[in-house]
């Protein structure tokens, strides 16, 4: 079969599921946990790895401000024309536009970046059922190997009360 | 389509998507046509000249720049609801926040409009955008109108974004429960979104890194567009307060801006269950804050320059305190002070209708506030024999009011197209906690126990 | 050395006949916008003579004062053009390019002499007016700011005439319209950087005085006010 997976209203039930299909042989990657709204105070929420995306929204604001910087200071320099008795590299003016330039490149790299790592845009997997966003949490594993596929039902139907799938 | 057992808030939210009433085409026709008239307007002054509109020799600057302002202040109201309060997590802001995101987007829109609109040449606006051009000449950078460029396209494109990719997971609800045209639509603008919880943490860690990016933007955008007068030597614009005083100005019409689209929606979608009094009464007290900050920027401004007593100062001083910009001086305190102070100070009026009515009185205030400090400093300036007066002709009327009509019918479009309240944001404040970090004697009072999170 | 081009307006000599503003409408294409628009406050006088009233009748005195483009050489209104529509050229003097002008008018703002004119409407010259162009000065169209640039047709035509000969410029070889004009002689234009020319005398002349100096634009206008009136002795 394509999918296995059970659909639960109780958050507590989903822990229970994803800690019995653990113990069930199936590897922590496989686990898929899907519901329409983030759950954070449980385990089942915490089992990727850490994000980089502070570190790349960092990257992005420096990239930012590099671009302002020469950018200003590039074009200030191929036409020196003289105004107001400023400089003609004007520090004070160009920071107001490398800052703006840095938190440009902050929100952009954060948005990209979350996309990429967030598979998004995608087509729907065979894995997902649209009483998802009906409120109903899923678990379950996608491609299940044939032999651990019985004790995976029984760790799903054990955990509580939830409706057992499967996709085929 | 009718899965409800599980979702009556879903139902609820989504409603407004798939019914539409007849009020609704009644309405967005009536305001298709003002904007309709605001477009013909706007094409009149294109094909005759700016000279079409009120502005003269000193007076060069009028209600184009008045609108700019007042616009862009207004989008300060998704910034400071949605950006802040969910850096401190409060818990009151989860049916706010997409309401106020809206507006900033839509007042931006409508606001980055208006530089255009009163340029002399309008057809070459993109000259202030840093290309590489046959004629090899790039903006100035020392402009303060280039600043307003790089600034309010910044914050555009955060805001667009930070309203944007919440809107992600309601997508996929509404994806899930439509058909046809509807779920093609839906589908593509869900981007396949499925709620894995590695999605969810990306996009929570996303929104949070946005939010403190975006404090800052909307800080700085308010500050460069209050630079366009404070950097000029015209009295009573070089003023240092003019940053902090322009930025406070702005949260406190977007405030206003947002209790008024509430309560609106509240009535028209039949939002009572979500959007209570209590939220009313809590921007009603951020309105008060925020009203109190106005006014003592403006006697701290206004009490230093009389104290200084420069002539060329005092000239417009008294032009706005006595002269011929009295009334509108005056009544801009009683709508942006007086008003609010009575009101929003008093629990028993902080009620829905009273925020709405204090709300109303702050957008006007704050309107004649933006016209105040523009048309007075530049009717007097430093040489007497040059000194002038301004009066708004039809055109610059007809496209004010083509703007605040624009601004309802995106608003109502978008709350035809997209749930207005940001569904998932509601759920994870309705989550109950985990049964180990309950505390209770009893199993099933653990089981019903709905402790509202934040 | 470049040369620094310069005026000194002498009130003393001024009687208000305002010949410098029509010369200078006449030199420099000026569009004369007609009374309606006139009445709108959309006049566009590059050089205007203001009149200042004292006293009561009979006691009325009134001065004049020619108010021009000062030249600023920290002209405030070239840093807040975004299209650098507005400048400082080699020899000090604030140009104006109407070609890179889109009107967003800051500049007419920024202005604290109020020397700026903005072209509300495409210029009309009605039949036979439009003779009397001067073909030397372009016309400017609708949405462009313009302003005195102390002729600076006449400043080429002689640095040209002046080149071709292999010569230096003499002082006052050549004078803008206005100082042309003028029936008293009130006007004196000149390159402030010759020591030797009779604007950097007078500019240095113990009553020698700049409009709201100080304000910081320096400009390089310089006006010698009036010297106050004695009744002659009868004694």
């Amino acid at each position: 079969m394509k999918a296995l997976y059970a659909l639960y209203t109780d958050p507590d039930a989903v822990q229970r599921a994803v800690d019995g299909l653990r113990s069930a042989g199936v590897a922590e990657r496989e686990i898929v946990v899907m519901s329409s709204e983030p759950f954070e105070e449980y385990e089942f929420s915490h089992r990727d790895s850490a994000t980089w995306l502070h570190w790349i929204a960092g990257l992005g604001g420096v990239l930012g401000l590099t671009a302002g910087y020469w950018l200003t200071r590039t074009t200030q320099m191929l036409w020196p024309l003289k105004t107001s008795g400023m400089p003609i590299v004007s520090p004070w003016p160009n920071l107001i536009v490398i800052f703006e330039m840095t938190m440009l490149g902050a929100i952009l790299a954060t948005v990209v970046t979350l996309l990429i790592t967030a598979k998004l845009p995608s087509r729907l997997p065979h894995l997902y059922d649209p009483e998802v966003t009906n409120g109903y949490i899923l678990v379950g594993v996608q491609q299940p190997s044939a032999d651990l596929a019985p004790r995976m039902m029984a760790a799903l139907e054990s955990a509580g009360q939830g409706r057992v799938k499967s996709v085929e | 389509m009718s899965r409800t057992r599980n979702n009556p808030m879903a139902d609820d939210l989504v409603r407004p998507l798939f019914n539409t009433s007849v009020w609704f085409y009644g309405a967005a026709l009536l305001l298709a046509t003002i904007v309709g008239c605001g477009a013909a307007a706007w094409a009149y002054q294109l094909w005759f000249g700016i000279g079409v509109a009120g502005i003269n020799w000193p007076v060069f600057w009028g209600f184009f720049l008045t609108n700019f302002v007042f616009w862009i202040g207004i989008s300060h109201a998704g910034t400071l609801i949605s950006a802040i309060l969910r850096l401190v997590n409060a818990r009151w802001r989860r049916p706010v926040t997409r309401c106020a995101e809206v507006i900033t987007v839509f007042a931006l829109m409508i606001g980055a409009m208006f530089p255009i609109i009163h340029l002399g040449r309008p057809w070459l606006f993109f000259w202030l955008a840093p290309y590489p051009s046959a004629r090899e000449i790039w903006p100035n950078f020392r402009s303060p109108l280039v600043w307003d460029f790089f600034a309010i396209n910044t914050y555009l494109t955060g805001s667009v974004l930070f309203l944007l990719l919440p809107m992600i997971p309601d997508f996929a609800l509404v994806r899930d429960r439509s058909t046809g045209w509807r779920k093609r639509v839906y589908g593509m603008l869900a981007l396949g979104w499925q709620g894995t919880t590695k999605q969810w943490h990306r996009l929570e860690s996303g929104m949070q890194i946005m939010a403190i990016a975006i404090i800052p933007v909307a800080v700085s955008v308010h500050t460069i567009v209050s630079f366009d007068f404070s950097m000029a030597t015209v009295p009573m614009w070089h003023s240092t307060i003019f940053g902090p005083y322009f930025v406070a100005g702005a949260i406190f019409s977007g405030i206003a801006a947002l209790i008024i689209a509430m309560a609106v929606l509240r009535r028209a979608l039949h939002l009572e269950a979500y959007l209570h009094p209590v939220h009313f009464e809590n921007l009603g007290k951020l309105l008060l804050l925020m009203s109190l900050l106005w006014s003592y920027f403006v006697f701290a401004e206004r009490i230093t320059v009389w104290y200084g007593n420069e002539p060329s100062e005092m000239a417009v001083f008294w032009a706005t305190q006595r002269g011929r910009y009295a009334p509108l001086y005056w009544t801009m305190v009683v709508c942006n002070f007086a008003i609010p102070f009575v009101i929003l100070s008093l629990k028993q009026l902080r009620t829905i209708p009273g925020t709405v009515v204090a709300s109303l009185a702050v957008v006007v205030g704050m309107w004649l506030e933006r016209f105040l400090i523009i048309i007075p400093s530049l009717a007097h300036k430093q040489l007497p024999y040059s000194w002038g007066s301004y009066s708004p002709r039809p055109t610059e009327i007809i496209i004010m009011i083509a703007t605040f009509a624009a601004m309802a019918l995106f608003y109502m479009l978008f709350s035809k197209f997209v749930p207005i309240i940001s569904i998932w944001e509601m759920k994870v404040g309705n989550q109950p906690h985990p049964a180990h970090l309950v505390e209770t004697e009893d199993e099933g009072e653990a089981a019903g126990l709905w402790r509202a999170r934040p | 050395m470049a040369a620094r081009w310069g005026m000194v307006v002498d009130l003393d000599r001024c009687t208000g006949c305002e010949a410098c503003v029509t010369a200078c409408h006449a030199e420099n294409n000026i569009p004369t916008v007609g009374a309606l628009e006139a009445s709108r406050g959309r006049a566009m006088h590059w050089l205007r003579v203001e009149r200042y009233w004292e006293g009561d009748y009979p006691d009325v005195r009134v001065k004049f004062r020619p108010v021009l483009c000062q030249q600023c050489d920290n002209a405030p209104c070239e840093a807040v053009c975004p299209t650098y529509a507005s400048h400082q050229n080699e020899e000090g003097l604030n140009a104006q390019v109407y070609n890179r002008c889109i009107g967003t008018r800051y500049c007419a703002n920024a202005c604290m002499y109020n020397v700026r004119f903005f072209n509300f409407f495409n210029p009309q010259w009605e039949k036979p007016l439009n003779l009397q162009l001067n073909p030397d000065v372009s016309v400017r169209s609708v949405g462009v700011m313009e302003k005195c640039t102390f002729c600076v047709q006449r400043i080429k035509a002689a640095k040209t005439a002046a080149r071709a000969e292999d010569r230096e410029l003499k002082d006052g070889e050549f004078q803008p319209a206005c100082a042309q004009a003028c029936p008293a002689g009130a006007m004196i234009f000149g390159d402030l950087n010759d020591h030797e020319s009779r604007v950097a005398r007078l500019s240095h002349s113990p009553r020698a005085t700049k409009l709201l100096e100080d304000l910081g634009a320096e400009p390089k206008v310089t006006y010698l006010p009036r010297q106050p009136w004695h009744e002659p002795d009868t004694q």
